[in-house]
């Protein structure tokens, strides 16, 4: 359009031009020398991103690849299409398995909901009075136990509980309760349970400090102001602070939906070991990713069938991711504060 | 008048008092079970199932346990492995990530809302569910009962939470400081190294102790990646500890008090710095 | 010791354009302020200047010499930023010393050129203090005191008075007033506030949308703006605007008819004839109103009459809103002690050879050139 940028420029010289005249059409013609080739950028990227790529990413898409083949007794393998999700689904010995270690993953991911995030969040809610003496003591020896290796856990529970040693009968003695002591753990009607509530025990520090923060991030005068239209303790809480956070608790949701079904296996591994004892009563996604995988007692292991659970896993997790992005993160609108 | 609000909360019942008692029994509940590993790591047989309550004092105090932890398991080699892994993948995590983020944070192109995406990934998605090709990986790198092998896979892991948290933080450094140093003749590595990385040490610790907790505490990839006697790491070491000496209560107890020890050390130290970070809105949702 | 000349510089992100086609000379020595609205553009050819974005078209030049290629370091020019930009991590010594260390200066003239710096801006006690513990109107001395150091052909300031108090901000813009005067250095400073802009530049460009809207001293601005935006930006209280209908001329002068029927001639430029369309506007600055009884007013060309309807005292002067009769109302800037109340009936005469008149597409209808004001601010180095 413009052939000689000089002979625009020149019969162009109203600085009040109005944009996208000749004056910004002769701007890329003039732009030609570029500042310095950005390879910094790459130079700050590539590292991480290699790193991240070669070991998370292309194993994860391995295992969905993976899932689709079956292997035969010489080594080499064959595509199969949805066959191993079809025997995961429908194969009974397979599929009560699975339904199995899903329905208990339910059930630990709901007693985390039901009883860590409420005292998470009413830890936080004490914690973050203002003038509360002590207030950083208790939020770091709170937060101990989420440090610790799960084996530790595991293991000081399972003594605590432990019939042999009868702490707990000790202990409910003194409240007079200790007919009601009975081994929870070793239980096929309480274990689950038990488990969950440990690794409650444990976990309750991430969604207090989470929510914590949050409530640290309302602002004073927002406070002030809701004081003098009238409100006071708790009616300030419920009212302007909970609304104001709704989007952590949110974020704590998913994060509780994502952990439960990874970090249990490592919990259930090493109190009630990978068949999620007693009678699978415990068995969830992780100790029966683990198991296909590596085989246990009678059962040989299979690397196809166990990226099958793998990537069962992961369709699992992202209708859970997809159903908080779309539906909830949507509504819980974000206020800047 | 800072104390209005907990005075209001007094007005309605719930006097201070009673705010102290509930986090109170909280705090002791939460810390009664590791008192009680330390507390009995210290006793005899007797002394654990005697009185598990009473303190190690007098007769019923020993150190058996310990020296039977350091005499027959190999918990010196554990150690050793569990501090290398841990450091080295921190180191990557932080200094890798922290350039990611820089590059994320600092620079307009054409790939960048979609890299953070990519990154995010890595949060949503947990690393294990790859973990079948990993081994194949391993196996193929000839990487099976290295350090080697559970240090990369420990740097995925940790870099997507490290990269975004960073990023998050980065966005919030005046802009002016980085200019600044352009201007001052600096090229954008040393602006990275000289002004951007002592910028960020208050979110650096958050993001350490939050990257290293699941690194040293980890059971499954040792357990499937380095489950060899050279490359134990401790959380492996004494779940098998616990499951060949489940008769010496003593010698468990002071193999978990051993391996408490460090995390909580280390926590410390940082917990200061640590919940400044968190509560620094570093850490958004 | 630098002039700077600026040639069709555009600025665009993608598809949107920041910056329009700037073209601008600065000579050597001088101190030239860039004021407009937020968003204006102005922070941005700042920074183009200085070599932090990169210029989509035109040309940058200092001393004649093209730098659009060279990095920020290479073209000899030292910013002081909105936040003032100091290391956290190093005292106010090594921030200043900084740029030179880098530059591998050797450590006796690096010395020398911070003691000198601090000697100016009297920071000469804080050399060992770090940043935190310094306070605003102290951080920002050394972010100019690390600019001082370098030497610059060119000083760059962005909003520096910004993130100060009141009290701070006069003080600091005296001190680089004074310090422009003992450098006589090329500056360029960008800021928001327009009295900041009337108290230091020899030339203000004023910019609006990314484009300059005039370019002039000070009081060329102020008497002769090229436009409403500029006579509305220029000047506080800001010039009072109200429709007039042009309806003829005499000798030398403009008549329109405000609202409430009231005549006004206004003198302009005998060569200025024809602005375009009917809706033009008369702008008066408060200050060229003066309140009298309204029976003292009668017969004196161009009075008007209203009644007051709010007095903001002031001390030193007063403002009153005046609503004109039949037409909308006026600030008219009166004396500290004026005695005037709410409802008074008073009369509002304007001096009408300090009246604007602005066609329909905004554009200021010349006015006679006052001899004083063609010539420009005496600068330093004439």
């Amino acid at each position: 359009m413009v052939s000689d940028p000089s002979t625009s420029r020149a019969t162009a010289p109203d600085s009040l031009g109005p944009p996208g005249s000749a004056s910004s059409a002769t701007a890329a013609e003039e732009a030609a020398p570029r500042r310095r080739p950005r390879l910094h950028i790459v130079v700050f990227l590539a590292p991480a991103l290699a790193i991240y790529t070669i070991f998370s990413i292309y194993p994860l898409i391995e295992s969905l690849r993976l899932s689709l083949f079956s292997g035969n007794p010489d080594g080499s393998a064959d595509f199969v299409g949805i066959a191993n999700y079809a025997r995961l689904l429908g194969d009974p010995n397979w599929a009560e398995q699975f339904w199995n270690a899903l329905w208990n993953n339910i059930v630990l991911f709901g007693v985390h909901m039901l009883v860590q995030n409420p005292i998470g969040l009413m830890l936080a809610a004490l914690l973050s009075l203002p003038a509360l003496k002590l207030a950083s003591t208790y939020r770091t020896l709170i937060f101990v136990p989420t440090l610790l290796s799960v084996v530790i856990v595991g293991f000081v529970w399972e003594l605590i509980l432990s019939p042999l040693w009868g702490l707990s009968e000790t202990l409910m003695g003194y409240v007079g309760l200790a007919d009601f002591y009975q081994p929870w753990l070793g239980l096929e009607g309480t274990a689950l349970v038990t488990i969950s509530l440990i690794s409650v025990w444990q976990y309750v520090g991430i969604p207090m400090m989470l929510i914590y923060a949050a409530l640290l991030a309302v602002p004073d005068e927002l406070i002030d102001a809701a004081r003098i239209d009238g409100l006071s303790g708790w009616s300030i809480f419920w009212k302007v602070k909970l609304p104001l956070i709704l989007p952590t608790l949110g974020v704590v949701a998913i994060l509780t939906y994502i952990g439960n079904f990874t970090v249990s296996f490592d919990l259930i591994y090493s109190v009630q070991g990978a068949l999620g004892a007693p009678n699978f009563a415990t068995d969830v996604m992780g100790t029966l990713l683990f198991r296909t995988f590596f085989g246990q007692q009678l059962q040989l292991g299979d690397p196809f069938m166990g990226a099958t659970v793998a990537s069962m896993l992961f369709f699992i997790i992202l209708i859970g991711v997809s159903i908080y992005l779309f539906a909830v993160q949507r509504r819980l609108q974000r206020y800047e504060m | 008048m800072a104390t209005s609000e907990t005075g209001a909360v007094a007005r309605r019942g719930l006097s201070a008092a009673s705010i102290h008692a509930v986090l109170l029994a909280y705090t002791a509940i939460a810390l009664f079970p590791v008192l009680l590993i330390v507390m009995n790591s210290f006793k005899g047989r007797r002394g654990i199932f005697g009185d598990p309550l009473g303190l190690p004092v007098g007769e019923s105090f020993s150190l058996e346990g310990y020296t039977t932890v350091l005499t027959q398991g190999a918990f010196g080699t554990y150690f050793s492995n569990s501090l290398i892994v841990t450091i080295v993948s921190l180191f990557l995590i932080l200094f890798l990530g922290a350039a990611a983020a820089h590059a994320l944070a600092e620079y307009r192109f054409k790939a960048n809302a979609f890299l953070a995406i990519y990154m995010i990934v890595g949060i949503m998605v947990p690393i294990r569910l790859g973990t079948v090709a990993i081994l194949q990986l391993m196996v193929d790198l000839s990487l099976v009962n290295t350090l080697a092998a559970l240090i990369l896979v420990y740097t995925a892991q940790g870099l997507p939470v490290a990269v975004f948290i960073l990023t998050e933080f980065m966005r919030t450094l005046s802009r002016d400081i980085k200019d600044s140093a352009r201007i001052d003749g600096l090229s954008e590595y040393r602006i990275f190294l000289e002004v951007v990385l002592p910028l960020i040490r208050p979110v650096i610790a958050t993001v350490a102790v939050f990257s290293m907790v699941p690194i040293w505490n980890d059971l499954w990839f040792p357990l499937i990646l380095a489950p060899g006697d050279d490359t134990k790491t401790v959380t492996l070491g004494v779940q098998q500890f616990i499951g060949q000496y489940t008769v010496n209560w003593s010698a468990v107890l002071a193999a978990l008090s051993l391996a408490i020890l460090p995390v909580l050390a280390l926590y410390a130290v940082f917990s200061r710095q640590l919940i400044r970070g968190i509560t620094s809105g570093a850490v958004k949702g | 010791m630098a002039t700077l000349t600026l040639s069709g510089v555009d600025k665009a992100y993608d598809k949107l354009q920041v910056v329009h086609g700037v073209d601008l000379d600065i000579a050597d020595g001088e101190f030239v302020v860039f004021v407009g609205p937020s968003g204006c553009g102005k922070s941005t050819l700042l920074r183009m200047i200085a070599g932090l974005e990169e210029i989509t078209a035109g040309t940058v030049a200092i001393d004649g010499r093209r730098v659009n290629e060279l990095s920020p370091a290479e073209r000899g020019i030292a910013m002081v930023f909105q936040t003032y930009a100091l290391y956290p991590h190093k005292d106010v010594y090594g921030n200043m010393a900084f740029a030179l260390k880098h530059a591998g200066v050797d450590r006796q003239t690096i010395d020398e050129r911070v003691r000198m710096a601090a000697e100016i801006l009297g920071l000469e006690p804080l050399l060992k203090r770090r940043p935190k513990q310094l306070s605003g109107g102290q951080r920002q001395r050394v972010a100019i005191g690390r600019a001082i150091v370098r030497d610059p052909k060119i000083f760059l300031f962005d909003e520096p008075l910004s993130n100060l108090d009141a009290a701070l901000r006069v003080q600091m813009r005296v001190e680089i007033l004074k310090l422009h005067q003992r450098l006589r250095s090329t500056m360029v400073y960008v800021t928001h506030d327009q009295v900041e802009a009337m108290t230091l530049a020899d030339r203000i460009v004023v910019l609006n949308g990314g484009v300059v809207e005039q370019v002039g001293t000070p009081m060329a601005l102020y008497h002769h703006p090229a436009n409403r935006f500029v006579a509305e930006f220029i000047g506080s209280p800001r010039m009072n605007l109200m429709p007039a209908r042009p309806v003829g001329r005499e000798n030398g002068s403009a008549v329109v008819e405000i609202a409430g029927g009231a005549r006004l001639s206004i003198p302009v430029d005998p060569a200025e004839n024809g602005a375009v369309g009917d809706d033009w506007q008369l702008g008066v600055r408060p200050e060229h109103l003066a309140v009298t009884a309204p029976d003292a007013a009668a017969g004196q060309p161009g009075a008007l009459s209203g009644a007051v309807t709010v007095v903001e005292r002031l001390g030193g002067e007063t403002l009153v809103h005046a609503a004109i009769d039949g037409a909308d109302t006026l600030v008219v800037k009166a004396g500290g002690d004026a005695s005037l109340r709410l409802g008074d009936r008073i009369a509002v005469v304007p001096a009408l050879d300090e009246c604007h008149l602005f066609d329909a597409a905004g554009r200021a209808l010349a006015k006679p050139r006052r001899a004083a004001l063609d010539v420009e601010r005496p600068r330093h180095d004439a």
